[in-house]
């Protein structure tokens, strides 16, 4: 069970802000979800294992070859705050205790 | 007495030598204006579908062979999830769960003793952006910038099991790993440039004992001086630690070159959570048959091969053979002159000396002048302590070492008849100290040698010298 704690804690990791109400909401769907899922796990799949031994689809892989650059103007466009070629940004850790 | 034993695992990331990025074709080159090799695929625009780049996996491939992995035929590509400004997508992708390398090792002499330090994974992972920091150091600054230019680059990760004991050996560890993947060209491991970046976890425990104490990560070590330093500073931190009897924390610190400490850098309330999941836009990895074969076929004699062929084949010893494995350039004259037929220890005596100070100044000679040089000091022409004249004019001047030696009148003064005669003079000068050493005074001996060697300008050769001196003196 999915408690308020906890999806408070994913928004945190998420950055995402919640209201009281989205909250409940939230808990409500996925919880549902899990639910969902733990039905899914009661069917019997044999000795199936993920991981190393099936290849669902396989990737095409890609030529080590150049191809253009966006231009750097256009890069910096998608940043709220910019100096001198770069992106700026808040400080970032904080110190410990 | 220590009292604790010491386990160090490493994490390495090494930059590939690819021409375009991991996921898409913009450059790698280092050194651009900042945000100029960006596209909507390393900028993680929505929409921008990410495309593996095969030059990558093969490096990886190469750099997993050279350390003994295991190379699995199928992998997969995972999301990590975390905000940082450096990662543009707000995940990195990388191989969390199905690494393509596994279970390998690398050897490595650490003092006298062969040492084998466990690979535990090599997996690929795409760079994240550079950060510059506003103040001294990350923890000192307001705010910082961005380039995402280095967003992208494919790296490795290669990390080892907790098998490393000591802070030297740790460096040590490390610069033998560098040369290994410099012998196999897959990266060219700058450090300064940050291509090659190595984290550490170290922990103390009990002597003998088998249960792993907490460990602390250490990260921001950006040359081997700073990861042996930092490693031997929190070695005694934690040991500090444990005999007042406190526990230590289990968390990351940053080096500090500066001030020369580790710093905490996030606290445990802020333990990260970095929710993997399979990558969607990329489906697994698997390897065409037959190219590890293939990769494999590619790999070059390995450092630690070519120590015992030097050691083997050219006589060498352990020292000097490691100078010819850590310095290639180095080690391929010596080969080219012992294919010629030198000694591998005269060889060695040679380009190990004066030499190697000039070369790393001024380039190489060839191998042809060089064994000019050898020549003339084995017909006897000059003697052993002139080499480093002629070779300063080697560097200066285009003439063999044959016609350096007798343009300048170098060559050696062995004409006995000439030398009695000097030496005569030498004692008859002297005839008090003479007296002196015929009465049991012997150090004086050296004394005459030195007047002797004196009025020919150091040309005088010594074997004669000796054999006359000592004879005139009645010793």
């Amino acid at each position: 069970m999915i408690d308020r704690q906890e999806i408070m804690r994913i928004a945190r990791l998420a950055r995402l802000e919640l209201t009281e109400e989205e909250i409940e909401q939230h808990r409500r769907d996925l919880n549902q979800f899990l639910a969902s899922c733990a039905k899914l796990q009661e069917v019997e799949v044999g000795d199936t294992t993920v991981g190393y031994t099936i290849p669902a689809a396989t990737q095409t892989l890609r030529e080590d070859e150049l191809t253009p650059s966006l231009p750097q103007a256009e890069v910096l466009a998608g940043g709220p705050c910019v100096e001198g070629g770069f992106f700026r940004v808040p400080r970032i850790v904080e110190e410990g205790e | 007495m220590p009292k604790y034993d010491t386990v160090i695992g490493l994490e390495i990331h090494v930059a590939l030598l690819t021409k375009s990025k991991l996921f898409c074709g913009c450059s790698t080159t280092f050194g651009g204006e900042p945000n100029s090799q960006c596209c909507p695929i390393c900028l993680g625009l929505p929409g921008a579908l990410p495309r593996l780049n095969e030059r990558a996996v093969e490096y990886a491939i190469k750099a997993g062979l050279a350390l003994n992995c295991t190379i699995h035929e199928i992998s997969r590509f995972d999301r990590k999830n975390y905000y940082y400004p450096d990662l543009p997508k707000a995940y990195q992708i990388t191989q969390e769960f199905y690494p393509l390398c596994t279970d390998g090792y690398l050897e490595y002499f650490y003092g006298d003793s062969l040492a084998r330090t466990k690979i535990t994974r090599i997996h690929l992972e795409e760079e994240a952006g550079k950060l510059i920091h506003s103040g001294a150091s990350i923890i000192d600054s307001d705010y910082s910038l961005v380039d995402y230019n280095r967003a992208g680059i494919p790296l490795i990760e290669i990390v080892t099991a907790p098998d490393i004991r000591s802070p030297q050996q740790a460096r040590i560890f490390l610069e033998q790993l560098r040369l290994l993947l410099n012998y196999i060209g897959v990266s060219d491991t700058k450090m300064e440039e940050g291509s090659l970046r190595c984290d550490a976890n170290i922990s103390l425990k009990p002597l003998g004992s088998t249960q792993l104490g907490t460990r602390v990560e250490l990260k921001n070590l950006n040359s081997f001086r700073a990861l042996e330093r930092a490693l031997t500073y929190e070695e005694r931190r934690q040991g500090e630690i444990l005999d007042r009897g406190d526990k230590v924390n289990q968390e990351s610190r940053t080096w500090d070159e500066r001030r020369g400490r580790t710093l905490p850098m996030r606290s445990k309330a802020d333990a990260l959570d970095y929710r993997f999941f399979p990558e969607p836009d990329l489906p697994r990895l698997k390897l065409r048959p037959g190219w590890v074969e293939e990769i494999k076929s590619t790999i070059p004699e390995l450092p630690m091969e070519r120590l015992s062929r030097y050691e083997r084949e050219y006589g060498l010893s352990r020292y000097e053979a490691t100078f010819f494995v850590n310095y290639p350039d180095f080690g391929q004259l010596c080969e080219k002159l012992a294919a010629m037929g030198w000694e591998g220890s005269r060889a060695a005596n040679l380009l190990m000396g004066e030499y190697a100070r000039l070369a790393r100044e001024k380039g190489h000679l060839t191998p042809e002048r060089l064994a000019g040089l050898l020549e003339i000091i084995e017909d006897g022409l000059i003697s052993s302590n002139q080499t480093a004249d002629v070779l300063e004019e080697l560097f200066n001047s285009n003439l063999s070492a044959r016609e350096i030696v007798l343009e300048k009148g170098w060559q050696v003064l062995a004409d006995t008849d000439e030398l009695q005669a000097l030496i005569g003079e030498v004692l008859q000068g002297n005839v008090e100290l003479v007296e002196r050493y015929r009465a049991g005074e012997t150090k004086l001996y050296g004394f005459f040698v030195g007047q002797v060697m004196r009025a020919t300008e150091g040309k005088a050769d010594p074997k004669i010298v000796n054999d006359l001196l000592r004879k005139e003196l009645g010793t």
